[in-house]
């Protein structure tokens, strides 16, 4: 478990080795004869009990990060790299053995809630077969086990929703039973994935609540992954910014919120309203869209929008580099980056600008 | 808006007529009875439940609120989308609710509305150009070099560059494809438009921009925005008052400052309360209202006050009781029996 411990910051290694171990994770799909560099060269890990938050915005290439991990891929996904779960290898893995590592060791939530649930089994049925699958609980045993969880979920009436089938129960109401069977498999790591992306503000509120108290009674880790900075601000003890298939920054929650070395980080923040001031002047705007990754990147991908661009962002990548014991960027000019105000550089004018 | 926004509004002074001004407003959907084998009684959907706002020249009013609220349906019963079941809706003082439909036509000149989905909005078979320009060959508007001059005029205005009008949708990204939306809507030169969520399928980078660009069409053409959304932040941003919407109702309406710094209804404290704020020491050490259980259905919706099931204020007159909305002062309007300002974010 060596493998991942080369930038201090990206090794979430304690003593026993990390949970979950991502090295140079690399994959491409190829379809028709083209190939998409989806993700290319991801390195991280997680320890005991670890919140990691992973943000990016559509196509950064974090779902498939999480999608590798449990060997979830399409068949046209060339994977490289290692991924590492409890230390066992899971690139390459059979469907067979990846089935036991999936649910037991780490439990997954997804942004549709319908997707983990069986529509023609109830509630009460698919947790207490979570139950006796992992556990030597008998019939009585376990029911009162899933009753516990369904309250511990914040599900009203637990004894008479265990009849319910998912249908009966409404968005954020699933959600919470996905994660109450993700109790019930008592795992080491929880991978969600935009948990609460479809949900109303009051009920992601409380699927948030309910993750929280999954935590503390599992002992897990989370690798929370969100576009959502609001919510990762709330929970996440570590962060990491996706961008084009990489990380392009990762720190410590007051790293990144507080004083982000990457020009992409300052646009995130600077382009998000803020709820708690009357401020209506104008958002940092940042222009273009995101790169196709349809061919190999030469220099930062992020140059082609960024206000800071010189001569060598064009030329070279940039690599992850520490700028303290706990933050990197990949960043020629971290050192000048992270001492600028938040987003200013994306301050725009007040003229109508494309 | 300036600080003294906070306590008197410049665009809700009384004396000031309404550009838009709805009153009572019901959208009622009724499913139709079935006979036979499997028998379906008639439901009713009380969606809009008597919604009351006024909309001012220049001014944004935000509408918000959660799913099925009745925020979009409101909107779109506005300019008859939706066939409103009861209630007014009078612009610059003309009942639109009982127009024909040639009548209604003419109105839809001044009122446009901007759809949620950038990519089902678009006919993917039509040129951007010929979409943006459509509503002037439907009003019979100029010959076609002035309507093509035109078209160029409105994109340079949304900051798309105009020798891109004959190409289609699927070359434009999420952003450009919602400034396509919003040329259209502005080529008449509208004195409303009605944006439904116009940048929740956005990314957060992209949304800015579409933001931005909002609020610089205002400055410069003097449009009113009805701006429905579910985004709270962003609602706070471009608003000059705001609306919250409660299972069909609106439960509150004030200038913006007022409603995010002191809200009075439980309801609004609850939502502002739910909504994560990106700082992590500040996130950290706040307090969040949880409510209990889900949003009541609308076919049966409850008595009183519809938010008395998930309050923890209720008492028996709410549920006895409707309350109606009460100006608290500066044109801060709750309706709850218990009204108490409290500071939640």
């Amino acid at each position: 478990m060596t493998d991942a411990t080369t930038t201090a910051d990206l090794n979430g290694t304690t003593a026993e080795g990390p949970l979950l171990a991502f090295d140079n994770l690399t994959v491409t799909f190829t379809s028709d004869g083209a190939t998409v560099y989806a993700i290319r060269g991801v390195t991280f890990s997680i320890a005991r009990e670890e919140v990691v938050g992973l943000v990016g915005e559509s196509g950064s290439g974090k779902s498939v990060t999480s999608l590798a991990a449990m060997g979830l891929l399409a068949k046209n996904a060339t994977v490289g790299g290692s991924v590492k779960v409890l230390g066992r290898e899971v690139v390459g893995l059979k469907e067979k053995d990846l089935s036991k590592i999936r649910g037991t060791d780490v439990a997954m939530i997804f942004q549709d809630p319908l997707t983990a649930l069986n529509p023609v089994y109830t509630v009460g049925w698919q947790i207490i077969e979570a139950l006796q699958a992992h556990r030597d609980f008998n019939d009585e045993q376990a029911k009162a086990e899933a009753i516990r969880l369904l309250t511990l979920a914040g599900i009203p009436r637990p004894e008479d929703r265990l009849s319910s089938y998912p249908h009966e129960f409404s968005g954020g109401m699933r959600q919470r039973v996905v994660i109450a069977i993700a109790m019930a498999n008592q795992p080491q790591i929880i991978l969600a994935d935009e948990p609460t992306t479809a949900l109303d503000v009051t009920v992601q509120a409380q699927v948030m609540r309910t993750l929280q108290l999954a935590l503390e009674e599992t002992k897990s880790s989370l690798l929370l992954i969100t576009h959502d900075l609001g919510v990762i601000a709330g929970i996440a003890d570590r962060v990491l910014v996706m961008y084009a298939g990489r990380i392009v920054e990762s720190g410590t929650a007051e790293d990144i919120f507080y004083q982000p070395a990457m020009p992409y980080t300052h646009g995130l923040l600077g382009s998000i309203p803020s709820v708690d001031s009357d401020d209506g002047g104008k958002l940092a705007q940042v222009p273009g869209n995101p790169p196709v990754l349809t061919d190999a990147v030469v220099g930062c991908p992020f140059a082609p929008r960024c206000p800071m661009r010189q001569a060598v962002c064009l030329e070279s990548e940039p690599s992850l580099q520490p700028v303290s014991d706990t933050h990197s960027s990949a960043c020629h000019f971290a050192s000048e980056v992270i001492t600028l105000p938040i987003g200013q550089m994306f301050a725009v004018d007040d003229e109508v600008t494309p | 808006m300036t600080d003294t926004a906070a306590t008197t509004t410049p665009t809700a002074t009384p004396v000031e007529m309404p550009l838009l001004r709805v009153r009572d407003l019901e959208v009622h959907f009724t499913t139709k009875s079935k006979e036979g084998v499997i028998r379906r009684p008639s439901i009713t959907v009380h969606a809009v439940c008597g919604v009351n706002f006024n909309l001012y020249q220049g001014e944004t009013l935000g509408l918000v609120g959660e799913s099925g609220c009745g925020k979009t349906t409101t909107a779109r019963a506005i300019l008859q989308l939706e066939r409103a079941t009861g209630g007014s809706v009078e612009f610059n003082g003309r009942e639109l609710l009982d127009l024909k439909f040639t009548e209604m036509r003419d109105v839809r000149k001044q009122i446009q509305f901007v759809f949620q989905d950038p990519f089902g909005s678009l006919n993917p078979r039509i040129p951007v150009g010929q979409t943006i320009g459509e509503p002037l060959i439907i009003h019979k508007v100029g010959n076609r070099a002035e309507r093509a001059e035109r078209v160029a005029e409105v994109m340079r205005l949304v900051g798309l560059e105009p020798r891109f009008m004959n190409r289609f949708p699927n070359e434009f990204s999420g952003g450009q494809r919602q400034r396509v939306g919003i040329a259209r809507a502005l080529i008449m030169d509208p004195k409303i438009v009605v944006l439904d969520e116009p940048v929740s399928a956005l990314d957060v980078s992209i949304q800015a921009g579409v933001i931005n660009l909002l609020q610089g069409l205002q400055d410069k053409l003097g449009v009113s925005y009805l701006f429905v959304a579910h985004d709270l932040s962003v609602v706070r941003h471009v608003s000059t008052r705001v609306a919250v919407m409660y299972l069909g109702r609106v439960v509150e309406v004030g200038p913006k400052a007022e409603i995010y710094r002191m809200p009075m209804h439980p309801y609004t404290q609850a939502l502002l309360s739910a909504v994560p704020i990106p700082d992590p020491r500040r996130e950290r050490s706040r307090q969040h209202i949880i409510l209990e259980g889900d949003v009541p259905s609308p076919v049966d919706p409850p008595t009183g006050c519809r938010f008395r099931t998930r309050c923890w204020k209720a008492q028996e007159i709410c549920a006895a009781e409707t309350p109606k909305l009460v100006d608290g002062g500066g044109g801060h309007e709750v309706a709850c029996h218990f009204p108490e300002a409290a500071s939640v974010l």
